[in-house]
C-alpha cells in the first residue's frame, strides 16, 4: 500500500483525477478538498518546472488536428470525460477543425465558414437548454475587439458567471466584471440573458456551484486584472493563487506534457485533450465558462 | 494525580461496551460522523451518514456495583435529515450529520442541535411515561363516541406507561449557507449560535429561523483569489463575545464581536512558522486544521492537523505552546496517502474534563491520548478483539524502526480503512466514546 511512484508528473496525474471524480461526488464539490489539491498540482507543476528550465523553448501548445481526434475518440469512450468537458474551459489556441467549432466566435485568420455553430459538435451541449444557446449567440455576436482574440500567449478569458448568492449572471473578461456583456443591440436578446435570472436545465451539467475553476489557458503571463495592478508580476501566479488554474494548468504547464510521448501520461492527455476539445466545440479564442460561487 | 481525568499515567481503560453492527459489510448509511456528550455526560449522541441521530442514556450506577459506571443504552433515535436536492443549482445535499451540539438543559426536555451541509435543526428530546386515560368523548383507541352514547362524565387522568422518547424538531435553520457547513458552536450566553461554513459563519439566535448574521466573510471578491477556506469554528466556553475560526493555511482566528458586526478582522491571529526542513508537495495539506477545540477553562485552544495536535495558549500567538505528534511515521507515506485520499481525512480532537489529557484518533482504529502533566501519551486500539467486558486496553505501538518489537504493528500493516476519526470524553468522568466506521466503543476508567 505504501509503495508509490513519486514524481511531479505522477501527482499532477492523481490530482487531476480527483478533481475530475469530485464532480461526480454526492453533495456536490467539496472546496476545501478541491482547494488543496490545487495546491498540490501547483507544488507539483513548481517542481517540474524548475526541473525543466532548460527546456523553456515553447512548442505549439496543442498537437495537430488528427491526434487532436484520435484522442477524441478516447475521450469519447469515457462519458464522465464528455461531463467533465461541460464543467471544465479552456482557451483554445491552437489546431482546430471546423467541425468541431461551436459558436462563432472566431480567431485571427480563421475562415469565415467556422464561425456558425455545428450541431453535431454541439451535441454534448443539451439541445433543450436555451438558455445556454441564448448565451452563445450572444458570444458569438460580440463584438471581435471587445476580445483578445486568440493567438499563442495571449490571454482570452471570458467568464460567464452565476453568482449564487445573488443570482446575478455577470461576465468577467481578464478579471473584470461587465454587467451587460452583450450590450450590443445587433444580438438576440444581448443584455438580457444575463440580466434575468438563470433557469437551470438539470439534464446540463453546470458546474457545481461550490466549485470554482477558472479558465487555463496557455499563458505564461497572469491575467491583468488592472492597468495599475501591482499583481501583475507573473511570479505571483504561483505564490498564492492557487485556485487559478492557469497558473497550474495553463501557462504552458499541461501543454508541455503533450510533448511527451509516455504512455504513462495517458491521464494527463486525457485531461488535457478534455480542454482541447471543449474548446474546440466551444470556438476559439472565448470560453464558454459558466462557474457559479 | 488520580481522580477523575486524571493523569494517562495511572488511569487504565477498560473495555465497556460497543454499539453498532459486527458486520464487516459497512452500510454507507451507518458510518458514523459525529459524537457528542451532553454537558452532564449523561446522554451521547451519534449522527451518521445516513441523517439519523442516536442517543444513549447512561444508567443510574446501581447500588449493586459501585465499580462500575452505567451503561449507555439506546435512548432516542430519529431521522434528523433527509437527501435534498437543489434544483437550483442542479445540487444534491447529502443527509450526512456533520455535528451535534448539545444545549444545556433547561428543563425536562433536552435540545440539541443537527447539521448537514445546509441546514441546521434543533431538535427536542422529551420523555413521555404518562397518558391520559377516561376520555367522555373518545374511546381508549382514539375513536371518537357517539355524544348519545354518553351517559355519565368522569375526569380523565393520567396513567402511567412506558416510557416514551419523543425527538421533535423545534426550529429548522436553512437557507443560509452557499457552502458547506463545517460547524455549529452553542454561545455560553444560550442564546445563540453560528454555524461556519467554507467561507462564511452566522450567527443565529436560537429562536429565530427566519435570518441570521453574516460575522464572517472571507469569500474573496474575485475567487480566483481564493487561498483558504473555514474549516472549523467554536465559540470561547465563558466569553460569550469571543469566537475562533480555523483555516485550511493552518492558521486560527480569533475574533471579538463586539468590535464589529463583521468580524473579517480578526482579534488575534494564531500561526505557527512553517518548518523548512518539512517542506514538501502536501505541506498545505498536512497543515490544513482539522478541529479546534477550547479547553473547559477557556485559557488554551486545541488544533488538530493531519500529523499533529497542538496546544495554544490564548495570550500567545506566535506559536503553540505545546504539540504533539499523532502519527509522524506517515510524514514520509504522504504520497500514498495522498493518492488514496486519507491525506483528507478530518480528525477531531478533545478534551478530558479538568483539561489535563488530550485525545485524538488515528489509523487501524487506534487512539491516542496526550497527557500533558506528565508529557506522556498512549495509543490504545478499540477493536472487537479486546471487547471483553472490563478487559483492559494494552497499549499499542507502532514500530517505525528496522526492527519490530513483539506486539508492535509495521507501519505497511496498518489498516488505513479503519480510522477514528470522531472521539469524545465525558465532562465529569473518564469515560470516552470512540467511533470506528460504523461501531461506536465507550470506555472507562478501571476502578478499583
Amino acid at each position: 500500500i505504501m509503495g508509490c511512484a513519486f514524481d511531479a508528473q505522477n501527482l499532477i496525474s492523481i490530482s487531476l483525477r480527483k478533481i475530475q471524480s469530485s464532480r461526480t461526488q454526492r453533495g456536490g464539490i467539496k472546496l476545501h478538498k478541491n482547494l488543496l489539491v490545487t495546491y498540490v498540482l501547483r507544488n507539483a507543476r513548481q517542481f517540474y518546472m524548475s526541473k525543466n528550465l532548460s527546456q523553456t523553448q515553447r512548442t505549439h501548445p496543442y498537437e495537430d488536428v488528427a491526434a487532436v481526434r484520435e484522442r477524441q475518440e478516447y475521450l469519447e469512450l469515457t462519458g464522465s470525460f464528455t461531463e467533465l468537458a461541460d464543467d471544465f474551459y479552456c482557451n483554445f489556441t491552437g489546431a482546430e477543425s471546423d467541425t468541431w467549432h461551436c459558436g462563432a466566435h472566431q480567431p485571427h485568420g480563421q475562415p469565415a465558414e467556422v464561425a456558425h455553430q455545428d450541431a453535431s459538435a454541439c451535441a454534448m451541449v443539451a439541445p433543450s437548454d436555451s438558455d445556454l444557446m441564448v448565451s452563445e449567440a450572444c458570444w458569438s455576436c460580440a463584438d471581435k475587439s471587445s476580445w483578445e482574440l486568440p493567438i499563442p500567449n495571449t490571454q482570452a478569458n471570458q467568464k460567464t458567471v452565476l453568482d449564487l448568492d445573488t443570482h446575478v449572471v455577470t461576465t468577467v473578461t481578464n478579471g473584470y466584471f461587465h454587467s451587460d456583456c452583450c450590450a450590443q443591440p445587433k444580438q438576440p436578446q444581448g443584455a438580457q440573458c444575463y440580466a434575468k435570472k438563470r433557469k437551470m436545465d438539470t439534464s446540463y451539467h453546470i458546474v457545481d456551484p461550490e466549485f470554482y475553476l477558472p479558465d487555463f489557458g496557455p499563458v505564461p503571463c497572469k491575467r491583468m486584472r488592472s492597468e495599475d495592478d501591482s499583481h501583475s508580476d507573473s511570479e505571483q501566479l504561483d505564490s498564492t493563487n492557487i485556485s487559478n488554474l492557469i497558473s497550474v494548468l495553463g501557462s504552458g504547464g499541461l501543454s508541455e506534457f503533450v510533448s511527451w510521448q509516455q504512455t504513462d501520461l495517458e491521464q494527463i492527455f486525457a485531461a488535457q485533450t478534455i480542454c482541447l476539445k471543449h474548446t474546440l466545440l466551444t470556438g476559439s479564442g472565448w470560453t464558454r465558462a459558466i462557474e457559479a460561487f | 494525580m488520580a481522580g477523575p481525568g486524571g493523569g494517562s499515567s495511572d488511569v487504565q481503560w477498560c473495555f465497556s461496551q460497543v454499539k453498532g453492527a459486527i458486520d464487516d459489510d459497512v452500510a454507507e448509511a451507518d458510518i458514523i460522523s459525529t459524537v457528542e456528550f451532553n454537558h452532564t455526560g449523561e446522554l451521547l449522541a451519534t449522527g451518521d451518514k445516513g441523517g439519523r441521530v442516536v442517543i444513549f442514556q447512561q444508567e443510574p450506577e446501581s447500588k449493586n456495583q459501585p465499580q462500575c459506571r452505567g451503561e449507555y443504552n439506546v435512548y432516542s433515535t430519529f431521522q434528523s435529515h433527509e437527501p435534498e436536492f437543489d434544483y437550483l443549482k442542479s445540487l444534491e445535499i447529502e443527509e450526512k450529520i456533520n455535528k451535534i451540539r448539545w444545549l444545556p438543559q433547561k428543563n425536562a426536555a433536552q435540545f440539541l442541535l443537527s447539521t448537514n451541509d445546509k441546514t441546521i435543526k434543533l431538535w427536542k428530546i422529551s420523555e413521555r411515561d404518562k397518558r391520559p386515560e377516561g376520555y367522555n368523548l373518545k374511546e381508549e383507541d382514539g375513536r371518537y363516541r357517539d355524544p348519545n352514547t354518553v351517559t355519565t362524565l368522569r375526569v380523565p387522568i393520567f396513567r402511567p406507561m412506558d416510557l416514551m422518547v419523543e425527538a421533535s424538531p423545534r426550529r429548522v435553520f436553512a437557507n443560509a449557507h452557499t457552502y458547506h457547513i463545517n460547524s455549529i458552536a452553542v454561545n455560553s450566553d444560550y442564546e445563540t449560535y453560528l454555524s461556519a461554513d467554507d467561507l462564511r459563519i452566522n450567527l443565529w439566535h436560537l429562536e429565530i429561523t427566519d435570518r441570521s448574521f453574516n460575522i464572517v466573510d472571507i469569500k474573496p471578491a474575485n475567487m480566483e483569489e481564493l487561498t483558504e477556506v473555514i474549516t472549523a469554528a467554536e465559540f470561547h466556553p465563558n466569553q460569550c463575545n469571543t469566537f475562533v475560526y480555523s483555516s485550511s493555511k493552518g492558521t486560527i482566528r480569533m475574533c471579538d464581536m463586539r468590535a464589529s458586526a463583521l468580524c473579517d478582522k480578526h482579534a488575534k491571529m494564531f500561526e505557527e512558522p512553517e518548518d523548512p526542513n518539512n517542506r514538501s508537495f502536501f505541506s498545505e495539506i498536512i497543515s490544513s486544521i482539522s478541529d479546534v477545540k477550547f479547553s473547559h477553562s477557556g485559557r488554551y485552544m486545541m488544533t488538530r492537523d493531519y500529523l499533529s495536535v497542538k496546544i495554544w495558549d490564548l495570550n500567545m500567538e506566535t506559536r503553540p505552546v505545546e504539540t504533539y505528534q499523532v502519527h509522524e511515521y506517515l510524514r514520509s507515506k504522504l504520497c500514498s496517502l495522498y493518492e488514496n485520499d486519507c491525506i483528507f481525512d478530518k480528525f477531531e480532537c478533545c478534551w478530558n474534563g479538568n483539561d489535563s489529557v488530550v485525545m485524538t484518533g488515528s489509523y487501524n482504529n487506534f487512539f491516542r491520548m496526550f497527557d500533558r502533566g506528565y508529557r506522556q501519551d498512549v495509543t490504545l486500539e478499540a477493536s472487537r478483539e479486546n471487547s471483553k467486558p472490563r478487559s483492559v486496553l494494552k497499549p499499542r505501538k507502532v514500530s517505525t524502526g528496522g526492527k519490530r518489537k513483539k506486539d508492535e504493528i509495521s507501519v505497511d500493516s496498518l489498516d488505513f480503512n479503519k480510522k477514528i476519526l470522531h472521539t469524545a470524553w465525558h465532562p465529569l468522568d473518564n469515560i470516552i466514546a470512540v467511533a470506528t466506521t460504523n461501531n461506536l466503543y465507550i470506555f472507562q476508567e478501571k476502578l478499583n
